[in-house]
């Protein structure tokens, strides 16, 4: 059924848009303009990755052969970062070095948070662990965790996996400490209350309840312990404790370059603008997270 | 007030104890023979025997420990496997420039950082704002002796401004002394500086909010007289806590810094240390920036009684 309007129907003229139509952004533009520091941060760690698993199709050579003919020569169109007191390429060596800073940073990440993890769950729900725990964390967190890391290394001997456990140490008071205190407040919730009154059992309560939630701070606190791990790696190896000298890490060429930085600073320079950015990238990543995951921690910080 | 003093500074006793109690059993962390890693890949049978029995790792645990922290409230750190020189004795000989060198980061650190953080928060989202937030990111990222050398290239080698390395004791004027360290502590005090100043920024944009200083704005404080007298006041227990907190990061950077400038502190001595396979001094240089941490925190914990007269235990 169809209803004709009469003929001198004074119909609403058709009105000029008065707003400009909404600009249509994709789904990359739209997340880009939500969360910049996300954005820049991960895009900036994107590419540092992607220079890591590259690394030997970026035009590189062999990173530890040596040319003592060619030594510290300075930045040209051949050694495009120079050569070191050796005579290595720094260009490859910069470019390999990324795999180190990275999976130090990432190991030490992953190995921290599961192992804070676990303590803190266990601190959290049994009440004779809890104390006894938590003053050993206290402990060690008083120990400067560079320092606690100098004499780690000392005694368990240069290598990778030494460093990750050395820096590990010294960051899974911190996990612990940030898992407890979410597992105490979310214990005083009512729905933790109501599954523990039905009858649930811990490990479910854990799975459920608790971990879902521990999981947002985790994430936040694991990319800022990247970074930090990334720095305390290059700070371990430029002064003599950390990674062999025989692995080209960041902090191990500026180690190297040490001796030359008056007369040859480009040796220092790359792999510490490298690393910069590195932990530059992992920050805003962290920082963008922390916003986007916990718009109530974003006032407080 | 003074009970209270008494049962803060009983309360680090056990602290203490359990951070010696790791520093002492890190030894029995790693795997393997202690005294053989100690002694490196080529050390003589000799040398590691030695080792063992200036460790005393013949010896059980317990009995190790116990008389490990009979000398250590004694003040006997022990001896050094390198010189043979007791390590309190190499201690005391390194500290003059180290404790300079932080004083220094600290006093200047504190003069930029807090005001900063106010003028931040007051001025939120102004080019000042902007400013802190860049530098305070950027301090979190770039390691201490990154920023060491290129305050070393710029203002010692190329405008010659101050010298490039080296520290010049305080008994030979206090000029040249201070000459030598303001870079190092510039390098050292960035972190320390972003930390304090993102932490002084976000205290005072929620105690700007409050009620009391709404009131104190009606009654006609002057602008400064809210920023530094009301709002400061009540910022103070979050600031000073990471100012206790952030004290690591300043324990930690020194060994690094020391490195870049050649300052020859205890950071030197360290590195020395880890160079040589000297486990006695760094053990000993750990357990003392230890302790140092634990007295620094220990001060804050008694200065929040000072601006919060609301804290008790």
């Amino acid at each position: 059924m169809s209803t004709t309007l009469p003929s001198d129907y004074a119909a609403a003229p058709v009105l000029a848009d008065v707003l400009p139509p909404a600009k249509k952004r994709g789904r990359v533009a739209m997340f880009v303009h939500r969360y910049p520091t996300i954005a820049i941060g991960g895009a900036l760690l994107a590419v540092i990755v992607a220079i890591a698993i590259l690394a030997p199709y970026l035009w590189t050579v062999d990173p530890t052969a040596i040319a003592p003919a060619k030594r510290t020569r300075a930045p040209s169109e051949l050694y495009w970062f120079g050569t070191d007191m050796l005579g290595r390429d720094i260009y490859s060596r910069v470019m390999f070095g990324t795999r180190v800073s990275l999976a130090v940073g990432f190991a030490v990440a992953a190995v921290s948070s599961a192992v804070g993890l676990f303590i803190g769950l266990c601190a959290g729900f049994v009440r004779i662990l809890d104390t006894v725990v938590m003053r050993v964390m206290d402990g060690l967190m008083s120990i400067p965790s560079i320092l606690l890391a100098i004499a780690l290394m000392a005694l368990i001997g240069a290598s990778v996996q030494n460093v990750v456990i050395a820096i590990s140490i010294a960051e899974i008071p911190r996990v612990a400490r940030l898992v407890r205190g979410v597992v105490l407040s979310l214990r005083e919730h009512a729905y933790v209350e109501a599954a523990i009154a039905s009858g649930t059992r811990v490990p479910k309560i854990i799975w459920r309840h608790i971990l879902p939630n521990t999981l947002a701070p985790l994430i936040v606190q694991a990319t800022f312990i990247c970074a930090s791990a990334m720095l305390a790696e290059a700070t371990l190896s430029f002064i003599g404790a950390g990674t062999p000298p025989t692995i080209p890490s960041w902090g191990n060429i500026m180690s190297e370059g040490r001796a030359l930085w008056q007369v040859k600073p480009f040796i220092v320079f790359f792999p510490a603008v490298f690393l910069s950015l590195t932990v530059l990238a992992v920050n805003l990543l962290g920082d963008g997270l922390r916003d986007a995951l916990d718009p109530r921690l974003a006032k407080r910080i | 007030m003074f009970a209270y003093i008494i049962r803060r500074v009983l309360a680090t006793v056990p602290v203490m104890a359990i951070v010696a109690l790791l520093v002492f059993s890190l030894l029995y962390i790693a795997p393997g023979d202690p005294a053989t890693i100690i002694a490196g890949d080529q050390a003589s049978p000799a040398d590691i025997e030695h080792i063992r029995v200036s460790l005393g790792l013949d010896r059980p645990f317990l009995v190790r420990f116990g008389s490990w922290v009979w000398d250590v409230v004694h003040g006997d750190l022990g001896k050094s496997i390198f010189t043979n020189l007791p390590v309190t004795h190499m201690i005391a000989q390194r500290i003059e420039p180290t404790v300079s060198l932080m004083l220094i980061t600290l006093v200047l650190s504190l003069a930029l950082a807090i005001p900063l953080g106010v003028v931040a928060a007051w001025k939120q989202g102004s080019w000042i704002d902007r400013f802190a937030m860049v530098l305070s990111t950027a301090g979190f990222s770039v390691p201490v002796f990154v920023i060491g050398y290129v305050l070393a290239y710029v203002f010692g080698l190329t405008l010659e401004w101050v010298p490039v390395q080296g520290y010049t004791p305080i008994s030979e004027g206090i000029w040249p002394w201070f000459q030598n360290l303001i870079m190092p502590s510039i390098a050292l005090g960035l972190i320390y500086m972003a930390l304090i100043a993102r932490i002084t920024r976000a205290t005072m944009l929620e105690v700007l909010s409050q009620d009391y200083v709404r009131t104190a704005r009606a009654k006609g404080v002057g602008q400064r007289g809210i920023l530094f007298v009301h709002a400061l006041k009540n910022a103070a227990v979050p600031i000073i806590t990471i100012i206790g907190i952030g004290f690591a990061a300043l324990i930690g950077g020194a060994v690094v810094t020391e490195s870049v400038f050649a300052i020859p502190g205890l950071g030197r001595l360290t590195v020395d240390a880890i160079l040589r396979r000297d486990y006695p001094v760094i053990q000993g240089v750990v357990l003392m920036f230890s302790f140092v941490y634990v007295l620094v925190n220990l001060g804050v914990d008694l200065l929040y009684t000072l601006f919060d007269p609301r804290i008790r235990y």
